[in-house]
């Protein structure tokens, strides 16, 4: 994944995953097999990974997103791009996420 | 901002249960799809024709189900169960299937298996369900069907969990062990502990119909095995013995119940993070629970509603009767036994009525596996 495209790019859910909050936890549910290393595994967000994927809805680019999170976090862009190609990174490799 | 943003867990170490346990929040329900079954076997306590008309226009509609899915969903479950009857006899299953699938549920199935068809397999290869659990009659086609009587239904059932298998798809097998199969049981176990290396398990303990049928549960009763037989199968199996007297060491080490008067009618955890939908839209607190006082219309009440006021009512029912709170009340067999308000009512028409033979059966297990009454 090139960060200096991928920045541009907007991403949403995949239409294969379902993401559910229950009892203040974000889940994401795969609809279908071979998301997970094995198929008996469901996915959970941290407090930063659920900032990220509430604004991933297939119009914001990544680079407004990290300036979004910027701004309401008060931290540091070069922090933030870290976290949020990291965790574009791991939900593409799963197919959960895809760039619209 | 941390590093760990996405974590994977095994389902079953999601720290929601804990969470769940301790606030009693919703987290599972059970969807009868229909009562009709492609067989008709002895012990059934929900069975009906598969052509009858009557129970197939009281059958909620896909909409109905979306609906009430809608609000479980809502209230934070995560985990639907879909049985019957036979739910694939219903022409709308993959579409109900898929629409609870897309709404974030996890989604086991029962079946007999005899209607898997190749859209099926599709289907679950598609969007695969959590488990898919098969009750196995007989293995030979004259115990299967001595069990189900129905010409034909052994090849159906061996159609069905070929066609499963051959396309990868992972079903566990169970039986019921009764009368009429229980000569065959060690063979049954040995078929299904070679497809479902990880998992087997049966049950010897046949409750009644849910619509009290006087016929039908008479031909329950004469298809239960006696106490002796039901404790011998308990402790030919050692990894089923350790599980009883660990379930009955936990209650027994737990003290008295709850309520020290011992008149406090549920002991178990039916309604705090489940329920059950029935084939016409009936609530209950769990899947045997028809009482009048503890049912509630879907069609009619929305499940939030239903949880708020019908759960606690229902939990907090106690027996009048001296007896009760002299015996079942009190009972350290308790996790050894049938009886539950549910099964009680079933039984005698009274929710804290006691039943002999459910005693019989705890005391034969407590002697047969060494635990103190």
């Amino acid at each position: 994944m090139d960060p200096s495209n991928t920045l541009d790019s907007a991403f949403a859910p995949s239409e294969n995953v379902v993401a559910r909050e229950i009892e203040g936890e974000i889940i994401i549910v795969p609809l279908v097999a071979g998301m997970g290393d094995t198929d008996d595994e469901l996915f959970t967000l941290n407090e930063t990974g659920r900032a990220i994927w509430q604004k991933l809805d297939g119009r914001r680019s990544l680079r407004q997103v990290i300036e979004e999170l910027a701004t309401e976090y008060e931290a540091a862009e070069g922090e933030i791009e870290a976290d949020v190609i990291g965790i574009i990174e791991e939900l593409s490799r799963r197919k959960m996420v895809s760039p619209k | 901002m941390s590093k760990s943003l996405v974590t994977s867990i095994p389902i079953q170490e999601l720290p929601l249960w804990e969470k769940r346990d301790m606030e009693r929040g919703l987290f599972s329900f059970e969807l009868e799809l229909t009562a009709r079954c492609t067989s008709d076997c002895r012990h059934c306590y929900i069975r009906l024709p598969a052509d009858d008309a009557h129970a197939r226009s009281l059958e909620l509609q896909s909409d109905e189900i979306a609906r009430i899915a809608d609000e479980a969903v809502s209230l934070g479950s995560l985990w639907c169960l879909i049985t019957g009857g036979e739910p694939l006899l219903r022409k709308d299953f993959p579409e109900i299937y898929s629409m609870l699938k897309r709404k974030g549920l996890l989604v086991s199935v029962f079946t007999n298996a005899q209607c898997i068809t190749g859209e099926h397999v599709e289907l679950f290869l598609k969007y695969p369900p959590r488990d898919i659990e098969i009750t196995v009659y007989g293995v030979t086609r004259e115990t299967y069907e001595r069990v189900t009587r129905t010409p034909g239904s052994f090849d159906a059932f061996m159609r069905g969990l070929d066609r499963l298998m051959s396309a990868g798809i992972p079903a566990r097998l169970k039986a019921m062990a009764l009368r009429s199969n229980v000569s065959e049981l060690p063979e049954i176990a040995r078929f299904c502990r070679e497809r479902t290396k990880d998992y087997f398990r049966f049950d010897p303990l046949l409750h009644l119909r849910f619509d009290r049928d006087p016929g039908r549960n008479e031909e329950i009763r004469s298809e239960r095995l006696s106490p002796e037989e039901i404790a011998a199968l308990d402790t030919a199996d050692e990894k089923r013995a350790v599980a009883l007297r660990s379930g009955c060491a936990d209650l027994t080490q737990s003290g008295p119940p709850a309520d020290a008067n011992g008149n406090h009618l549920f002991r178990c955890g039916a309604g705090n993070g489940n329920f059950c939908v029935g084939y016409a839209g009936m609530f209950r607190l769990c899947s045997a629970l028809c009482h009048p006082d503890c049912t509630a219309d879907l069609r009619k009440q929305n499940l939030r509603d239903i949880r708020r006021t019908l759960v606690p009512k229902v939990r907090d029912m106690r027996s009048e009767r001296k007896e009760y709170a002299e015996a079942c009340g009190v009972c350290p067999l308790f996790n050894l036994c049938l009886w539950c308000p549910a099964h009680a009512h079933l039984e005698t028409g009274q929710l804290d009525g006691s039943v002999p033979y459910f005693c019989e059966i705890a005391k034969a297990r407590a002697n047969a596996l060494k635990i103190e009454n």
